[in-house]
C-alpha cells in the first residue's frame, strides 16, 4: 500500500501525487468554519511543469506520497542550457534544464552539494544549501559620506547573480548569501 | 530571551476594546456570569473537540451554562470566558481562545443582530475606529456573488467552497443570514432557513448568533444525530447535558450569540495572526 499523508501531516515541502504527477507543497493552512467542518487550505507545485495549484483537504482525507527521493549530488559545468550535477555516490552524471533550476543558477559555486529531488529516476528539482560563499567580482564604489545604515547597492557575484550589498562591501571581498531569499547576510574574513 | 508576548500597545487596545464591550453589555442590563471552565457534557457538535480534563471535560464554549442560567429567571446574560478547542490551530486558531456570549429573552437573533453591531461598534469606538453600517447578505447569495455558484446540497461541499471562494471575500463587516434549515447547529428553524446568523469581517468569522430552540424534544433529537455523525466519523460521542434539555422552553423566546474576541481585536488592532493579540501559555 503506498504512503499516505493526513492532513496533521501536511508541511511545506511535503512530495505527493495528485491525478498521477507529482506536486510539493508549497503553503498550507488550517480553516474551519465555527459550525462546520475542519479543512487544509494548501497550495501545491507541480514538480514537472511548475504550475502551482489550489487545492482543499477535508481533515480525515489523504494524499498519496510521491515517491520522490532527495539525492546529494556535485555541480559539474553547464553549456548555458543544461546544468550537469554528478552523483556522489554512483558517478552517474544528471543533467538539468535551466528552466528546473528555477534561479539556482545563479549561486553554483565550483563542486557545490546540492540536494536533487528525484521522481522515476528524473530530476524534478534543485535545492541548494541554504547560505553560500562567493567572491563579489564587481560592486559599485560606495558613495563617500552616506551613512545611512539600510543604504544599499549592486554587487556581481562570481557565481553570476546580482544582489544588494551594504554600501561598505567591495569588489573581491567575500561574501555569504542566503540563497533562499537572495540576500546578502556578511563578509567572509578570508584572511 | 523573547517574552513571546503580543505588543504593549496591542494588549492596552485588548483591553480597552473588551472593557467597552463589557460596558455595553452592562449599560443595557445584561449580568455577568461566571461560565464553569470544567463541564460534564462539552457542547455537544460534530465538529468540535473539546479536551478531557479531570474526568471531565475544558467547555468549548459557556453556551450550556448561560442558557440554564437564563431559563433560572436571569433574562440578560454574558460571559468572557478562554474556551478551548482541540484540534484547531493556525493563524486564525487557537486550542485556547476568548469567547464573549450574552443571551437575552423577548428577541431572536434579529434582536441580538443590533446588539453585536453596537457592541462591536462601542468596542471600535473605544480604539478611536467608527465602523461603516455592517452589510447584510444572504447565506445563497454570498456563494452566489463570491462564488458564481448556488450551494453546493452536500454540506461538506458547501463547506469548502465557502472557506475557498466565499470567506475570504467578506471583507467589509457583513451578517450572513438565512442559513438553511439544514445548517441550524443549535438555532430554532422556521420553513426553510434557520434563524440565525454568522458575522464575518476581513475574510474572518467572528460570531455565530441563534434565535433559540424552545422544544426539548428537538435539542435531544440535534443531540442524538450530532452524537451519530461523531460515531460515524470514528470520534468519542459527548455524554448529553439533561440540565439543558430541562432548561429549554422554561424560558420564552430568547436569542444568544458567540463572538470570539480575540479574532474581533485581530481586526481592530489589524493583526493576521492570533498569537499576535493574545497571551498564550
Amino acid at each position: 500500500m503506498a504512503n499516505v499523508y493526513e492532513t496533521s501531516d501536511f508541511r511545506n515541502g511535503l512530495k505527493v501525487l495528485v491525478d498521477g504527477q507529482p506536486f510539493s507543497m508549497i503553503y498550507f493552512q488550517f480553516v474551519k468554519p465555527g459550525k462546520g467542518t475542519a479543512f487544509t487550505r494548501t497550495k501545491l507545485k507541480n514538480l514537472l511543469s511548475g504550475n502551482v495549484i489550489e487545492r482543499t483537504y477535508r481533515t480525515g482525507e489523504t494524499l498519496e506520497a510521491a515517491d520522490c527521493e532527495d539525492v546529494e549530488m556535485q555541480y559539474t559545468w553547464n553549456d548555458g542550457e543544461t546544468y550537469y550535477f554528478q552523483n556522489t555516490e554512483t558517478f552517474d552524471e544528471v543533467p538539468v534544464s535551466k528552466q528546473m533550476m528555477d534561479g539556482a543558477e545563479d549561486f553554483l559555486t565550483d563542486d557545490i552539494i546540492v540536494n536533487i529531488t528525484m521522481f522515476n529516476a528524473r530530476p524534478v528539482a534543485v535545492s541548494l544549501p541554504n547560505f553560500i560563499e562567493a567572491k563579489i567580482t564587481y560592486a559599485e564604489p560606495g558613495a563617500k559620506g552616506n551613512t545611512a545604515t539600510n543604504a544599499t547597492k549592486s554587487a556581481t557575484l562570481s557565481t553570476g547573480a546580482t544582489i544588494q550589498v551594504p554600501l561598505f562591501v567591495e569588489t573581491d571581498e567575500v561574501i555569504r548569501v542566503d540563497t533562499r531569499t537572495r540576500e546578502y547576510v556578511s563578509r567572509v574574513n578570508t584572511k | 530571551m523573547g517574552l513571546d508576548v503580543p505588543a504593549p500597545e496591542i494588549l492596552r487596545a485588548r483591553a480597552d476594546a473588551l472593557r467597552a464591550a463589557r460596558g455595553w453589555l452592562w449599560d443595557q442590563g445584561f449580568i455577568e456570569i461566571e461560565a464553569p471552565a470544567l463541564v460534564r457534557s462539552p457542547a455537544l457538535e460534530e465538529h468540535l473537540e473539546a479536551l478531557p480534563a479531570g474526568g471531565a471535560f475544558l467547555h468549548t464554549s459557556p453556551e450550556f451554562a448561560l442558557k440554564r442560567v437564563l431559563a433560572s429567571g436571569l433574562g440578560r446574560v454574558f460571559a468572557i470566558t478562554p474556551c478551548f478547542r482541540g484540534e484547531e490551530w493556525g493563524p486564525n486558531h487557537s486550542v485556547e481562545f476568548t469567547m464573549l456570549e450574552w443571551y437575552r429573552i423577548g428577541t431572536g437573533h434579529e434582536g441580538i443582530l443590533e446588539d453585536c453591531e453596537a457592541l462591536v461598534g462601542a468596542a471600535a469606538a473605544a480604539l478611536g475606529q467608527r465602523l461603516p453600517p455592517f452589510e447584510r447578505l444572504a447565506y445563497a447569495e454570498a456563494f452566489r456573488r463570491h462564488a458564481g455558484a448556488e450551494p453546493p446540497e452536500d454540506p461538506v461541499e458547501a463547506d469548502r467552497l465557502w472557506v475557498n471562494d466565499v470567506e475570504p471575500r467578506l471583507l467589509a463587516p457583513t451578517f450572513i443570514l438565512d442559513y438553511p434549515a439544514d445548517r441550524c447547529a443549535f438555532a430554532s428553524v422556521r420553513g426553510a432557513y434557520a434563524e440565525r446568523f454568522e458575522l464575518y469581517w476581513g475574510g474572518l468569522e467572528l460570531a455565530n448568533a441563534f434565535t433559540e430552540l424552545l422544544s426539548p424534544d428537538e435539542l435531544r433529537a440535534r443531540f442524538a444525530h450530532n452524537n451519530a455523525a461523531r460515531i460515524a466519523a470514528g470520534r468519542a460521542p459527548y455524554p448529553v447535558d439533561e440540565r439543558l434539555v430541562r432548561a429549554i422552553g422554561q424560558h420564552p423566546r430568547a436569542g444568544g450569540i458567540a463572538l470570539g474576541v480575540d479574532r474581533l481585536i485581530m481586526r481592530l488592532v489589524g493583526a493576521s495572526d492570533i498569537r499576535d493579540v493574545r497571551v498564550l501559555g
